[in-house]
């Protein structure tokens, strides 16, 4: 198990170095300087000067990705061009309510996608089509339409929960969860829709497997068959995609929280690329990135748990 | 939206690279699906709206009309206005432009930035392959929005910028399919040019990776397509896509969002307009994955595919199940007498359920298991012998019944039995041990867990009593060290050892008839003689009765008191071994026995058997097998033959059938 951890991690080291070199980077791949893009028209070449001695940009090349990286890895992200406040505290501010949203999302999407997948797997004919009709339809809408037309019928024609909903957990956690409620299902839609195709491709897989007969033969039960046997097997390569849909739902999360009015990343990402605020958009990408590398560390271990062959390489 | 990358039906994997036959037919193939016919025709009606917009828009996409603001659909604007009394019909027409051309553009710039990447990463391979990759690793890491964001961040708004934010996301994703395949063809061309000298490796891969290719970029390059109208869509709603006034269908929905509380019916045609473009894409997409790998949504009853057709033509002829039954005065199969049967199969009829009707499987097969006996079951795959044998168990697949016929255990009926009742005699009446005993044992379940389902099931034991008695079984079985196993996974045994768990499960609960569905088919030999040596001494042991399926006359004439010979779904011939094997009288059985190294029959004609098994459905109204039978006259071909005096042949009595041993 341990070989497992330091294995994976070592792999996914070199991905986070990759990722924050090519962040990095993006400061060279800008046109024209940031300190004309924060001084905007009126600025002199006096005070362009001072600007990018005050950032640094004067620096050699080499100079400047040393101190870039020591100031990362101590969560100093930089200021913000636009209002001069950290980064880190401004991406801090706004990822509780990301990681809500895409939480909520992911539950959405493996309690509805896995119910849906093991449905259709179960019950060949009708209901398979249909669910096969509903996952098709589910993966070609998009998040943030979905959530306007949910909000639209739920929240402004019949008024079942408020139009502009987001409380934080802390603050009081029912109304967090009402507000909750809609942007998680537009959010996870599509993703369940994903889930629901892997999870009845992997279920039909091991429902025909000869243990599933060897079992019934000797007389256990096939609710126990089903659920205990054909549900873990078939749930090894639904969980191994998890990384994959973790990844999709927090791109979407960005688009369907302005729709919901949900204080998250996405707005911030939003007015650092029109305001051309790189600091922030070099963080953001950053502290996403190192998200998603922890979480797939954290699912791979998790996925060795439960496939012993994994385990046991 | 899944906006980062087409996600197959396992997530990881990329659309497999098909072999390149596959490739034959491609179009007819796609043209045969109903689906993608109507993608295709969806999508053939956008890009006609899109070119045509100009002429097909009642009104200027553009033009303000403050005297017509917010309204719903109407006479003069027939889908309504925005708040600026634009018309929302002639701006959706206009955005099918800004779609079709941002996706376009975008893939397009995806395919010629991903493809050579991938290409040379797969040609060069070595370090430069290992470096690229992990780059190409990095895509993993980021959502693909993320990467769009940063695109325009960097480069501003505008068409092209837009197009190369959607194109970025995709080029890894091409990069990655391209470079799997070149992989592939490399590997397989290095062992063939290996052979043929002479042949440069570049010319043959070139040569044989762009067609292969092809295939797998098409399906990637429609679902991209599909996924990058909504990535448009999306960046248009952000505010981040073309000027505002400029009609696309992402920024009719920004404006729509704003207004909802006004006028709800704006968000729809938009939605509607991507939700059905993207479908399209998608159908398309799924199509021509399904072409080139031949094959649609995997079910069960898709694998019989091939046997319907047959059995479409086979009622044509009018040979159904039953037709023939009449006038069988034996009972068919084995006709033993049943008074000390331990299970006495009579008359069964397994159909699989066509469109026109069953197609028999396995027709009016009778089999008689006494007290302690091995019955072997001989007959080549195909042959119905494992239906049969599922058939008494009740196990069929989705789709096959028992339509007529008993089964007899200890002389209760069990046919027909419901799930529940049958619970009851499944493990402790009757038992199976299958071929794979890899397969045959849950790969994420410990051997001592699966092992003490059937005895807290029929025993009601407690969990650590469960465990005691699995020790001992298995150590009965020959595992050594049974308790400190009883935690390990079957992946953790050898085969031979994984079967000796499987046996130990089946006899967990004490049948008195095993089924051994060939148990050691799958075994080295070493291994089988000795797998085959404990059923055996099992047998004895657990004072129970075994049927013995198996292709192997070998395994037959080691272990079994009796054999019934299975063909085309009867039963051909019963006996005693040593009689059967000495004296066929069935031609299959001779011409069998000739096929098998152990045997040869005299006159040399049966040394191979021509033809092949009729597939079910297509079954001869006559003798299954006079059409490979050297023995064969026209009569053997009119009526339906019957088991008569254990064997199923009308020259039964003029044929001499001798098999001398070397």
């Amino acid at each position: 198990m341990g070989k497992l951890i330091a294995y994976r991690l070592v792999l996914a080291l070199p991905q986070l170095a990759l990722v924050s070199l090519l962040v990095f980077f993006l400061t060279y791949l800008v046109p024209g300087s940031p300190a004309a893009a924060i001084l905007g028209a009126g600025a002199t070449p006096e005070s362009l000067a001072q600007v990018e001695s005050d950032l640094g940009l004067d620096q050699p090349f080499a100079e400047r990705l040393v101190e870039w990286f020591g100031a990362a890895l101590t969560g100093d992200l930089g200021l913000s061009y636009s209002n001069s406040l950290p980064v880190s505290d401004l991406i801090a501010e706004r990822l509780p309510a990301t990681l809500s949203l895409v939480g909520g999302g992911l539950v959405f999407a493996g309690v509805f996608g896995i119910l849906l997948g093991v449905l259709a797997a179960l019950r060949p004919g009708p209901l398979d089509r249909a669910i096969n009709g509903v996952t098709s339809l589910g993966l070609a809408i998009p998040e943030f339409w979905f959530g306007l037309i949910l909000s639209l019928v739920f929240a402004v024609q019949l008024g079942w929960v408020p139009v502009v909903a987001y409380t934080p957990l802390a603050e009081d956690p029912a109304a967090w969860f009402t507000g909750m409620i809609l942007p998680s299902i537009a959010l996870g839609a599509p993703a369940a829709a994903m889930v629901a195709r892997q999870t009845r491709g992997a279920m039909a897989k091991s429902l025909r497997a000869p243990y599933i007969d060897s079992l019934t033969a000797v007389g256990v039960p096939r609710t126990r068959v089903v659920v205990r046997y054909a549900l873990k097997n078939a749930m090894i390569p639904v969980l191994a995609s998890t990384g994959l849909t973790l990844r999709i739902l927090i791109g979407a999360s960005f688009v369907v929280e302005t729709v919901f009015a949900v204080p998250g990343m996405g707005e911030l990402l939003l007015h650092s690329v029109i305001g051309k605020d790189f600091p922030v958009v070099q963080g953001a990408v950053l502290v996403v990135a190192v998200l998603v590398i922890g979480v797939n560390l954290v699912l791979d271990v998790g996925y060795g748990l439960l496939d012993p062959k994994v385990r046991s390489q | 939206m899944t906006v980062t990358e087409k996600t197959p039906a396992f997530g990881k994997t990329e659309p497999a690279p098909p072999r390149k036959r596959n490739r034959h037919g491609l179009v007819p193939r796609l043209l045969r699906q109903p689906g993608t016919v109507a993608g295709m025709g969806v999508l053939l009606l956008v890009v006609l709206i899109a070119v045509a917009a100009p002429l097909l828009a009642p009104h200027d996409p553009a033009a303000h009309n403050y005297d017509a603001v917010l309204q719903g659909p109407g006479v003069e604007h027939w889908l309504g206005t925005d708040d600026l009394g634009r018309d929302t019909l002639s701006r959706l027409l206009y955005g099918a432009r800004v779609a079709l051309l941002v996706s376009v553009g975008a893939v397009g710039i995806a395919m010629l930035i991903g493809v050579p990447i991938g290409l040379l990463l797969g040609y060069r391979g070595g370090w430069t392959d290992r470096l690229g990759s992990r780059l190409l690793d990095v895509s993993d890491a980021l959502p693909g929005i993320m990467v769009g964001f940063t695109v325009i961040a960097i480069l501003g708004r505008g068409l092209l910028s837009l197009m190369l934010a959607v194109g970025l996301i995709f080029c890894m994703s091409f990069a990655r399919l391209t470079r799997a395949v070149t992989l592939a063809e490399r590997e397989r061309q290095y062992v063939e040019s290996a052979q043929v000298a002479g042949l440069r490796t570049p010319e043959i891969l070139f040569r044989h990776v762009l067609p292969n290719l092809t295939g797998p970029l098409a399906v990637q390059a429609a679902g991209f397509l599909g996924h990058a109208v909504v990535i448009e869509s999306v960046l248009s709603f952000l505010g981040l896509g073309l000027e505002s006034d400029t009609a696309s269908w992402g920024a009719m929905l920004s404006l729509a969002a704003e207004q909802q509380a006004e006028q709800p019916f704006l968000p729809f045609p938009p939605g509607i307009a991507i939700v059905i473009t993207v479908l399209a894409f998608n159908v398309i997409s799924d199509g021509i994955n399904d072409a080139l790998m031949g094959g649609g949504r995997t079910s069960v009853s898709r694998r019989f595919r091939g046997t319907l057709k047959a059995a479409a033509a086979a009622s044509a002829d009018g040979t159904t199940a039953g037709q023939d039954r009449t006038g069988s005065t034996v009972g068919a199969g084995d006709s033993s007498d049943d008074s000390d049967a331990v299970l006495a199969v009579r008359h069964v009829t397994v159909a699989l359920d066509g469109p026109d009707g069953p197609v028999p499987l396995v027709k009016d097969a009778g089999l008689t298991l006494r007290d302690g006996e091995v019955l072997g079951l001989l007959g080549e795959s195909g042959s119905g012998k494992s239906i049969l044998s599922r058939s008494v168990l009740g196990l069929l697949p989705r789709g096959i019944h028992m339509t007529e016929g008993s089964v007899r255990l200890g002389g209760e009926e069990i046919a027909g039995l419901g799930e529940k009742e049958m619970r009851r005699h499944r493990g402790s009446g009757i038992s199976v041990v299958l071929q794979d005993p890899m397969t045959a044992l849950s790969p994420v379940h410990t051997v001592g867990r699966q092992l003490c389902e059937p005895l807290r099931l029929h025993f009601g034991l407690s969990k650590e009593q469960a465990r005691a008695r699995a020790v001992e079984l298995l150590t009965r079985v020959g595992v050594r060290d049974a308790e400190g196993r009883l935690d390990d996974y079957p992946h953790q045994f050898s085969g031979g050892m994984a079967q000796r768990v499987a046996i130990a499960m089946a006899l967990a609960a004490g049948p008195k008839v095993l089924i051994a569905d060939e148990a050691t088919s799958a075994l080295d030999v070493t291994t089988q003689s000795q797998v085959l040596d404990l059923l055996l001494e099992l047998r004895d042991e657990f004072n129970m009765s075994i049927i013995m399926i198996t292709h192997d006359l070998g395994v037959v004439a080691e272990t079994c008191d009796r054999v019934a010979v299975m063909y085309a779904g009867q039963i051909v011939e019963v006996g005693e071994v040593s009689d059967v094997l000495h004296r066929p009288r069935h031609p299959y059985t001779a011409a069998l026995m000739a096929s098998s190294p152990s045997g040869e029959v005299t006159g040399g004609r049966l040394a191979t058997i021509p033809g092949q098994v009729p597939p079910a459905g297509s079954w001869p109204v006559g003798c299954h097998f006079a059409d490979r039978c050297s023995f064969a006259e026209d009569g053997c071909r009119e009526h339906p033959v019957h088991l008569a005096e254990n064997v199923r042949c009308t020259r039964a009595d003029d044929l001499v059938l001798e098999v001398t041993k070397p």
